[in-house]
């Protein structure tokens, strides 16, 4: 399947969930946020949530700000 | 203590961790501040870049952080951030900011307390910035923010305490801490700001730009303690005319 991430089109096997798209990027969880659709996904789901076919996935991170 | 919400903290001088030349010289710069609550933003993860490891020595330093909304340009958006923010740092603190206009950055009233009143019931410690408007900050309040953050001038722009007759209001009504954000480019602005009675300041532009930040940073906390010692002490009454302190009694009348 594929899906947006952050604007970027990728392939991705079914039945693929937040948590695995996250390691598969090799990305550090802390300070990191995800929304899927415009809606925001809580860390604790990201092992449940399973990405579907089209889906427009956001990755954010903290940065220094004022 | 500074009694934030269900926290206390011993500083009252917060720090924006923006604009620092690098990460060493941020986590420099909070040691020799002490301050114990430190501000972040959000941006959208460059993919091609790699993640900076910047949250692991604050976390170390047991600050408190405070994300904040930067960005948003209306309260819709500003609730979107806000539970990126929360899931990011597993943090329900906030500091809410809606400046839609680039030039002066003044954050938008009427946007920041539509936000506030829908976060406040979603959970969120919410510290609003927010105009030096002694009737706006009332209605934060009253809508259940932990603090009001007016600002002192516009945000980096160094001017010191230029609303400074709308704080001293806002400090008058005031029932939740008054943080004065944005605009402080001196250590004597902030000492003016904790003599007029504000619980903390929030600096940043005026300590990352300056050219020594470390000293700058130790600078400002003693400002802020000596501005609060001196509220706390209660300054003397200013005055019209000379009154003398020393006797003017006529022992060179003979003369």
């Amino acid at each position: 399947m594929r899906i947006l991430l952050n604007d970027t089109p990728i392939q991705l096997a079914t039945n693929c969930t937040v948590a695995e798209l996250v390691q598969q990027q090799q990305l550090k969880t802390e300070g990191l946020a995800v929304a899927i659709n415009n809606v925001v996904i809580a860390k604790q789901y990201w092992s449940k949530h399973q990405l579907q076919n089209n889906a427009q996935v956001q990755l954010f991170q903290i940065v220094t700000g004022g | 203590m500074l009694h934030i919400a269900n926290k206390s903290f011993s500083s009252r001088l917060l720090l924006g961790s923006g604009k620092f030349a690098n990460p060493s010289l941020t986590q420099q710069a909070i040691q020799a501040s002490g301050c114990q609550l430190v501000t972040l933003a959000l941006k959208r993860l460059q993919l091609d870049q790699p993640q900076d490891d910047l949250l692991s020595p604050l976390r170390e330093m047991n600050i408190q952080l405070l994300p904040n909304t930067s960005g948003a340009k209306t309260a819709k958006e500003a609730i979107f951030a806000a539970e990126l923010a929360r899931e990011a740092l597993q943090t329900n603190w906030l500091k809410l900011e809606i400046h839609p206009d680039p030039r002066y950055l003044m954050p938008d009233p009427i946007e920041t307390l539509l936000a506030a009143e829908q976060l406040v019931k979603l959970g969120f410690v919410v510290l609003p910035y927010c105009s030096a408007d002694p009737v706006l900050c009332k209605r934060l309040e009253q809508a259940g923010c932990a603090a009001v953050m007016p600002l002192g001038a516009a945000i980096g722009s160094n001017q010191g305490l230029q609303t400074r007759a709308m704080l001293e209001i806002i400090i008058e009504q005031a029932k939740v801490p008054v943080i004065i954000d944005a605009g402080l480019g001196a250590p004597s602005h902030a000492a003016a700001a904790m003599e007029l009675g504000a619980s903390a300041v929030l600096v940043n532009t005026a300590i990352a730009a300056s050219q020594d930040p470390v000293a700058m940073a130790g600078a400002f906390a003693q400002a802020v303690n000596a501005g609060r010692m001196a509220y706390n002490a209660g300054l003397a009454e200013t005055q019209s005319h000379a009154a003398s302190s020393s006797p003017l009694t006529d022992f060179l009348a003979a003369l």
